[in-house]
């Protein structure tokens, strides 16, 4: 099975790609748009610059050939949302071209191309069959990211997706919890022909589809039916694809160079662009130089940047084991919660503690208290006796259960059974990663 | 004629020459410094805007076009639109959505294309200068058919911000005018950078000292196939020329004859693009059954609203663009373009400028217009053609009349940038040709 995918993602930029309109969500349909993004006669496209720059950071990123020279293409298609009937894409000489992004730091996944270019508007249909158009995003920029078919199932696929995606939020500065739209075209063929499921939303659909796509295929190969080359869609109420049309072929839609953009000399531009270790390389590189699992690496990063600077900052100054007991400890653990209370929390104060335990001046139930207390804000009483009684809890279910500690010792998914105890004991009042840490800690305090 | 009494008596005028398809109700000028016209593909707020296209009937732009703005800008006062080809597609100002202008000088017969409006209206109202717009031709061609002067500059020269494209690496906004100095004067009112259009933002300074035409090359490529009327008014105009001591030399361009094929490539790919835009949706004629499905709709709006000449370049730029064949007709008329750019630069190497008829012959008949296949009009292009598909600047002047008294003009073309050249030999001609005006009656 043969799985390649054709990534959209919208650059951030404060204006759109062409013209001055905001990119910002709008409530209300026709707002955010000018005679440009509404392809009035006579109006004419003016690149914006950041455009390029976001485009060649995620070239660099996916490890791309960045080209000397790009330009910009006119695809031709007649839709009522598409302003022009013409979409300004690239098509010879894109952004950035031969690249490849490693899943899990092992597995390569090249990628074709990555280019640039304007989302159309939007139709809405009403209830008495009206179509409504509405060009807010008319000419917001995307990136447009195309694999070599080089995923092996719809889960890779989506593994895939999740990482690439976070390593691009985190490249583009992107807040991780903002609400950001990814959309695919799911290339897959489990024989010989190939089958697009086109405009797919979001990474768990994209998983779903490509898996209920691969079922219809391998059924219509045990039944020695012939499979088409089409581009089908995908109904996620139903969970079934369906067929829309026979694919089209590139050269229908008659690309010609846009001519009133000109040819853009990008390798000094491309030269002055450092981007910052992503996320994935990052959990990479901590697990290989501090020699801790990817497990924790992954927990680190995934959680903060910033947590795994601070892991890294207090391994050189204290040592990897204590880096891993406190950042990856009770630091982790109590990081949403100070997350929440926005600014208060000084993190160079943490190192004090750690510190004071590694002079000896507190133990380790102190320290882990102090650091809980300080993070939260909650009193240091009250967080002993909170923690006190959080350990209180799970010594007891382990009293009970001592199969639990032995099992886990050959597989440390049996912590699931104490973490879920707790949490139904006590509701939210503990946060997970906080029970996830104490459990563990009890529990290898018991081999 | 004062201001005010010309636009007391505009919708007389243009009932008998019908050069405007828009025009002003106002009578009197106010605070206008002068009167000028655009062509009906430039965009202006006050007034409906079709680029002659009956597409777009209706449509009132709610910008105006860079040009327009600063003209109004320096004082003047626009008109009326032009009328044109439809979209600019055509050498006679004949395959108009509209109405088609006459020329001045014989009422049966054209303006020539498709600035024919403009074309007109310079040569009937005085002190007139009116904006043409040129892809390949469509400025110097009228303007030889109306015995007026006429500029193209350099491509990117003049913004084409608010301009309806047909070939947008093609199209030119340039002036028309009775008089040679006026051209000068508009072309440095509205030439210059805008953001809004990023092909004006690399052009260099714009010049306007006087820089004298010390020599022109003849290719004898653009001599051949001329009417005998022409090709005499035109050997008589070098004799006027080497009197007012220009040299002149007769030189071998071979790829001006490639420009013709390579230019309506081009021309119609790119225009085939622009024009999809055209769906009956979003201006101009909305009208037609909405409960088609959406390309029924279009289809529908399509068929009835372009006309013939729309239509076949529409179908003609889809065909070079499409499989197999963008590779074979696209990608190589880019090369020859750049060919005909590097036959122009060795030859202004040694000459200020190049020099030939603007037409092959003088403003046909109505009735054999309407014998012309489309092939024959697309041929009548093939001197102006050339210069058009390099991006040269170039300028038609008057240069003689023909034994029924239709002008004869002749095109000279120079190197990127050196519109100042252009704007000197126009003026030097201007002051030892003895120019004809039409008879203007209402």
């Amino acid at each position: 099975m043969k799985i390649g995918l054709e990534c959209h993602v919208q650059l951030p930029t404060k204006s759109k790609m062409f013209c001055s309109c905001p990119t910002e969500d709008c409530e209300f349909p026709n707002t955010y748009v000018c005679p440009t993004c509404l392809g009035m006669p006579g109006s004419r496209p003016v690149l914006n610059r950041q455009v390029l720059v976001y485009g060649i950071m995620i070239a660099k990123m996916l490890n791309c050939e960045i080209n000397d020279t790009t330009w910009f293409a006119r695809k031709t298609y007649f839709y009522p949302d598409m302003s022009k009937s013409v979409q300004i894409t690239q098509y010879d000489n894109p952004i950035g071209e031969r690249g490849v992004y490693y899943l899990d730091g092992k597995k390569p996944i090249r990628i074709t191309r990555i280019h640039i270019e304007e989302d159309p508007g939007s139709t809405k249909r009403t209830a008495d069959l009206t179509s409504l158009v509405d060009y807010n995003r008319s000419g917001v920029p995307l990136a447009e990211i195309v694999t070599e078919p080089d995923i092996a199932n719809p889960a890779e696929a989506r593994q895939f997706l999740t990482q690439m995606i976070g390593d691009i939020k985190h490249l583009l500065q992107i807040p991780a919890d903002l609400e950001w739209e990814v959309k695919c075209d799911c290339n897959i063929s489990v024989g010989t022909e190939r089958v697009e499921i086109k405009n797919v939303t979001g990474l768990k659909n994209a998983e779903k589809a490509l898996h209920s796509e691969m079922v219809r295929q391998i059924a219509m190969i045990k039944a020695k039916k012939k499979i088409v080359r089409e581009t089908r869609r995908y109904d996620p109420d139903r969970d079934v694809t369906i067929s829309m049309r026979v694919k089209e072929f590139e050269d229908q839609y008659g690309y010609i160079d846009e001519p009133d953009l000109g040819i853009y000399h990008i390798r000094e531009l491309a030269d002055s662009i450092r981007i910052d270790e992503s996320p994935q390389n990052k959990i990479l590189r901590l697990s290989s130089q501090y020699g801790i699992d990817q497990k924790m690496a992954k927990q680190l990063v995934n959680t903060s940047m910033d947590l795994a600077d601070l892991f890294e900052d207090v391994a050189k100054d204290f040592g990897v084991a204590d880096a891993v007991k406190w950042v990856g400890g009770p630091i982790s653990a109590n990081w949403r919660a100070m997350e929440e209370r926005d600014g208060e929390v000084d993190l160079s104060r943490l190192k004090d503690f750690i510190r004071d335990f590694a002079d000896g001046k507190i133990t380790d139930t102190q320290c882990a208290i102090e650091i809980k207390s300080y993070m939260t804000g909650v009193d240091a009483s009250a967080a002993q006796e909170e923690s006190a009684g959080l350990e209180a809890l799970i010594n007891g279910f382990l009293d009970e259960n001592p199969r639990i500690v032995s099992d886990y010792q050959k597989n440390d998914k049996a912590a699931n059974q104490v973490i879920g105890f707790v949490m139904k004991q006590t509701g939210g009042r503990y946060s997970s990663a906080e029970v996830v840490e104490t459990a563990k800690k009890l529990i290898e305090a018991r081999f | 004629m004062t201001m005010d009494s010309i636009l007391s008596d505009l919708k007389a005028i243009n009932d008998k020459y019908q050069m405007f398809h828009a025009m002003t109700s106002d009578t009197e000028a106010g605070d206008a410094k002068f009167l000028f016209s655009a062509k009906d593909n430039l965009t202006s707020m006050d007034m409906e805007t079709c680029a002659g296209s009956r597409i777009l009937e209706g449509y009132h732009p709610v910008f105006d076009a860079t040009c327009i703005d600063k003209i109004r800008k320096a004082g003047g006062k626009l008109i009326g639109k032009t009328n044109m080809d439809e979209f600019g597609f055509g050498t006679f100002s004949t395959n108009s959505g509209f109405e088609i202008p006459r020329n001045p000088f014989d009422l049966e017969r054209a303006c020539g294309g498709s600035s024919g409006g403009s074309a007109c209206a310079a040569s009937v109202i005085e002190d007139h200068v009116s904006l043409g717009v040129s892809t390949g031709g469509s400025i110097c061609c009228p303007a030889s058919f109306c015995g007026v002067y006429g500029i193209a500059p350099t491509y990117g020269r003049v913004s084409r911000y608010g301009l309806i494209d047909y070939g947008n690496s093609l199209d030119k906004i340039g002036v028309l005018s009775q008089k040679a100095t006026d051209l000068k004067k508009f072309m440095e009112m509205i030439a210059g950078k805008d953001e809004r259009d990023p092909t004006s933002m690399v052009q260099p300074e714009f010049r306007t000292a006087y820089r004298r035409m010390g020599s022109v090359a003849v290719p004898k490529e653009g001599i051949e196939g001329l009417s005998k009327e022409v090709e005499s008014a035109f050997k008589s105009a070098l004799e006027d020329l080497r009197s007012m001591g220009v040299d002149v030399d007769y030189v071998d361009m071979p790829s001006l004859k490639f420009a013709m094929p390579a230019y309506y490539v081009l021309a119609t790919s790119e225009a085939s693009t622009n024009l999809a835009r055209y769906v009956g949706m979003r201006y101009g004629h909305q009208e037609g059954d909405h409960s088609l499905k959406f390309d029924d709709y279009f289809t529908a709006v399509r068929s009835q609203y372009f006309g013939d000449e729309a239509k076949r370049r529409i179908l003609l730029g889809t065909f070079t663009r499409m499989a197999g064949f963008g590779g074979r007709h696209y990608a190589k008329a880019r090369e020859v373009r750049q060919v005909v750019i590097n036959d122009y630069k060795r030859v202004l190497e040694t000459h200020d400028a190049v020099l030939a008829p603007t037409m092959p012959f003088t403003a046909p008949r109505f009735d054999d217009i309407s014998k012309m296949s489309a092939l024959d009009s697309y041929k009548a292009d093939y001197l102006t053609v050339p210069a058009n598909l390099a991006g040269t600047p170039h300028l038609s002047v008057p240069c003689g009349y023909d034994s029924n008294g239709m002008p004869v003009g002749m095109q000279f073309v120079a190197d990127h940038w050196n519109e100042d050249v252009l704007f000197s030999v126009a003026e030097d001609w201007e002051k030892q040709f003895d120019l004809r005006r039409p008879e203007v009656s209402i």
